[in-house]
């Protein structure tokens, strides 16, 4: 028998909560333009009455639940609910087409799925008859379903009154069923969107998820007055552990938006004291904003690229604590009141104590424009396998190219290739159904391969350089790291994608999509009319501008002696954006190699054979799963390497 | 689009489609004929909107189909014939009182008012339903009038201070506003300005605007112009919403035939101011004489 009294699973937490600080808000959602709040007590309440619900429907011990849907309180909960009953909670990517759903429905063996909305409900029902095993579905808006009378298809409303009713027959199950629980138990179940190949089930327990959620809210002292937004997918190991499992540990508030396309609304009327983006956002952030300083009147400009100058040469000593001159903080006061709290207050920073960015390398400018500003950006490293995190830059020991230092109870190590290892408490336990990649992944010692190609700096931070199988070596036999160069180049507003080829090749070659919002406002400044993407795409002068970027990048290169024959030489811009739906992206947005080097492999041949232009023909998925084609004459443009300054280097 | 799809699309499962149910004939328009100088626009045209259906209106360009819509709504008045809604014979209504009445519509040429927000352009679709707003006196000036006029004084005072019952109606409105907000999934557009707006958008929040009224009989001019084809099915989804929702009775103009054929229950036929055939998408799309004006045989 487990020990009740411990606080070694997330339903006992959220019991424990319900008890000491049952009036403080546990969630919120904007419903109808206004926020909703749901207390501690209120949200137990809620809880306890699913969970017999579900019990009511058939939902046993060590059952599996699908969960899909936006971030909704409700859908949290069932997270927590599944748990209190012994079941496992499987958040699927919201956004996934029917068939890769399928396969998640199928390898988990989810006999219960809680849904948001009619949308998941039909990609369900869709694939039912592979997957026999799912025998209910409970959705919880009821928008469009009025005609859908099928007996397996459940109102949450009506499973919350099955459960209600439950319990006024015998009260005190629920709690007899939580005390049941234990932390060694398996707690949820986490798909990985996977680079390559089947997305693989990432089991963790509730030791693994509480040991890490509780390393990093005593590392970054968190309380229970955080304000959180919670938008990004829960399915995501960083949501699970940023908006639920430290929600649970340190009592904090967590905010649903509104909708997917209002989040930076919600963010600037919540204002969040602590906050995670993956890059891609911080640096949409900070396009949309000059793109609107572009239309500010002249003397606003001024002002503005006054004080930003001040702030990039002391906002960050500040910051770090940094001896600063008294005149110069002044000016930073004045830059305060004059354009960065203006500016953070725009952006939903004002409150902000703490950001953390993963996932991507994040540009060095766009890193310091935040942390400039006063805004506490730091960049962890961390991996679904780990339960997030394995390291964080420690405040005042921040640098842009690196992840940071092992968090206490994390060890680290680097194999002779350069792969990081890790091990720590939060150790995942094993991929579902797979016990070869679980073998190949994590040693007998418990050790886990990243698959990240590392290095260790001076100071003992840790800089990650590329996935280790992608790092490749050009015909030369010069070191050829292509998420290196793309990232490189993705640091330009201009261009929202890339993808460079060079391994086994002579030279190094790009695919480039150019970002529609960013190249859009610079069309449109300059009269330059576009029908369509593709046109906008094709047109010369864009071509002009990407090139001149290129030429910066291969600049840049030529100062390094290693890294001065990874130039890139050929590049062609695509006319149409790498979209998760036609599988070339993960869900996450990390570039498929294989997928793309399939799918355009007429494009790559012609960038190797000298042509100046290539056809190609492509098969297109609308977000309807319908399938279309597009074709396309894409010119080549060919840049002259900088050779100059490799000499002088 | 699917040729063969019934005219609801929720059965893609193999669900067993509901049976679409109508009531008795809403509006009945009988033997119509409008004409501006000599140019004879509409004549004879008979056909009736049921309760609940969504009737579609086709034809070639210039064929009277807008003129049609003004014919009912009430801002075209025609020199024949009889229109008939819920049961009351009139030969014409005036807009204002149309929309009293429970018909709103949205224009073929979007018409909002471009300075204002989504949720503003949406209250004022509110308007009818605002408990305070007085209908014009009519009679003898009296004393009557003069009270009257002190209260829609006072009441003027107190929507500007936003203050006592006037509060609470402005509340309440507001919240049926963002129903139907939450209902169209604008709810990120709730405060920008529709000039800022891409077309589609803004077709929606004249949707919008014309759902406000709570309308018995919705008339859609053109609900898909200019959109692209991801747009159209969005557009399609919510008329199909509106009318499964709320009951809504709907008559479209749409010149996109594929949509029309699949959404809409009855599709009336018109040409140079003529009905040439009426009935299920069906019977329509195997008439001759449609697919001769379509085509263009020489009249």
């Amino acid at each position: 028998m487990a020990d009740a009294g411990a606080l070694d699973t997330f339903p006992k937490l959220m019991r424990h909560n319900a008890q000491v600080r049952g009036d403080r808000p546990a969630m919120r959602e904007k419903a109808l333009g206004i926020w909703q709040t749901w207390t501690w007590s209120q949200a137990q309440d809620e809880v306890k009455a699913f969970a017999m619900g579900l019990v009511a429907l058939g939902v046993e011990r060590g059952d599996k639940v699908l969960i899909v849907g936006d971030n909704r309180p409700r859908l949290y909960w069932t997270m927590c609910t599944a748990q209190a009953i012994g079941a496992i909670p499987v958040p699927v990517y919201q956004d996934s087409v029917a068939r890769e759903m399928a396969y998640v429905v199928d390898h988990a063996g989810a006999k219960v799925a809680v849904v948001e909305d009619q949308e998941q409900v039909d990609k369900l029902m869709e694939i039912r008859a592979e997957v026999p095993g799912l025998e209910t579905i409970v959705y919880q808006d009821n928008r469009g379903l009025r005609n859908y009378t099928q007996d397996f298809l459940k109102d949450y409303a009506k499973v919350l009154d099955q459960g209600r009713a439950l319990i006024k027959e015998d009260a005190g199950r629920y709690d007899r069923e939580v005390d049941a629980g234990k932390g060694s138990d398996e707690s949820i179940m986490l798909y990985t969107s996977g680079t390559t190949g089947k997305p693989k089930g990432v089991v963790l327990t509730f030791d693994n998820v509480i040991s890490m959620a509780k390393a990093g809210v005593e590392f970054e002292k968190l309380t229970d007055k955080e304000e959180v937004l919670a938008y990004l997918p829960m399915a995501w190991v960083g949501d699970h552990v940023f908006s639920f499992g430290q929600s649970y540990i340190a009592g904090f508030c967590v905010s649903c938006p509104e909708s997917g396309a209002t989040v930076m609304h919600d963010l600037r009327e919540l204002g969040p004291s602590y906050f995670f983006a993956p890059p891609r956002i911080f640096e949409n952030l900070l396009t949309s904003v000059m793109i609107r300083m572009q239309d500010a009147s002249k003397f606003k400009q001024r002002w503005f690229k006054y004080f930003l100058d001040h702030a990039k040469q002391v906002g960050e000593k500040i910051l770090d604590g940094e001896p600063v001159s008294s005149s110069d903080r002044f000016k930073y006061r004045l830059g305060e009141f004059f354009v960065y709290g203006p500016l953070k207050n725009v952006l939903g920073f004002s409150r902000i104590r703490l950001a953390y960015t993963a996932g991507e390398a994040i540009g060095p400018e766009i890193f310091q424009f935040y942390r400039s500003l006063g805004i506490n950006l730091k960049q962890l490293y961390g991996s679904t396998e780990a339960s997030v995190f394995i390291t964080i830059q420690p405040d005042g020991e921040i640098r842009p190219d690196t992840v940071g230092k092992a968090i206490p109870g994390v060890e680290l190590k680097l194999a002779d290739d350069g792969e990081v290892l890790f091990r720590s408490p939060g150790v995942f336990k094993e991929y579902f159904k797979n016990p070869e990649a679980t073998a190949d992944t994590k040693t007998a010692d418990g050790w886990v391969h990243t698959g990240d190609a590392g290095m260790m700096t001076p100071e003992g931070h840790l800089r990650i350089i590329d996935r280790a199988k992608d790092v490749g070596k050009l015909n030369n036999g010069s070191l050829f790291a292509p998420k290196f160069l793309e990232n490189k180049l993705k640091f330009y507003p201009n261009i929202k994608e890339a993808v460079a080829f060079g391994h086994e090749r002579d030279y190094v070659t790009a695919f480039i999509n150019i970002d529609q919002e960013a190249m859009g406002s610079w069309a449109e400044r300059n009269e330059v009319a576009y029908a369509s993407y593709q046109e906008l795409a094709t047109n010369p002068k864009v071509q002009e501008i990407i090139a001149g970027h290129i030429r910066e990048v291969n600049a840049d290169l030529a100062k390094d002696p290693q890294l001065a024959s990874a130039q890139i030489r050929r590049f062609l811009i695509l006319h149409k954006e790498l979209d998760a739906d036609d599988g070339e992206l993960t869900r996450t947005r990390k570039v498929r190699r294989s997928t793309i080097a399939e799918r355009y492999e007429p494009l790559i041949a012609a960038l190797y054979d000298g042509s100046k232009q290539a056809h190609i023909e492509t098969q297109v998925t609308f977000e309807d799963g319908r399938e279309g084609a597009m074709k396309a004459d894409l010119d080549i443009v060919e840049l002259s390497l900088d050779e100059g300054r490799k000499q002088a280097a | 689009m699917n040729e063969n799809a019934p005219p609801q699309m929720a059965d893609q499962n193999g669900m067993a489609q509901p049976e679409r149910v109508f009531g008795d004939p809403l509006l009945t328009v009988d033997n119509i004929s409008l004409s501006f100088g000599g140019v004879k626009a509409l004549t004879n045209i008979s056909f009736n909107i049921l309760e609940h259906e969504i009737r579609a209106i086709i034809g070639p360009n210039g064929a009277g189909k807008t003129s049609m819509l003004n014919v009912i709504n009430g801002f075209y008045h025609p020199q024949e014939g009889t229109i008939t809604y819920k049961g009351n014979v009139r030969s014409a209504m005036r807009p204002h009182m149309a929309a009293a009445q429970g018909i709103a519509r949205t224009f073929q040429n979007v018409a909002l008012f471009k300075g204002m927000s989504t949720l503003d352009n949406i209250m004022t679709g509110r308007l009818l339903k605002m408990h305070n707003v007085r209908a014009p006196e009519t009679g003898v000036w009296g004393l009557d009038h003069v009270l009257s006029w002190g209260a829609g004084a006072l009441d003027f005072v107190t929507q500007c201070l936003y203050w006592g019952p006037n509060e609470k109606e402005e509340i309440r409105q507001r919240s049926y506003c963002e129903e139907i907000i939450d209902f169209l999934e604008i709810q990120d557009i709730r405060k920008t300005p529709v000039g800022r707006l891409p077309y589609g958008l803004q077709k929606r929040v004249e949707l919008a605007r014309a759902l406000a009224m709570e309308p018995e009989l919705l008339l859609l001019d053109e609900p898909m112009a200019g959109m692209n084809v991801e747009e159209k099915e969005d557009m399609s989804r919510f008329v199909l919403d509106v009318n499964d929702e709320f009951g809504t009775t709907i008559a479209l103009i749409e010149h996109d035939m594929g949509v029309v054929m699949d959404i809409s229950d009855r599709v009336v036929v018109l040409d140079y101011g003529r009905k040439l055939a009426d009935g299920t998408p069906d019977e329509v799309r195997s008439d001759q004489g449609v697919i001769d004006a379509y085509l263009g045989v020489a009249h």
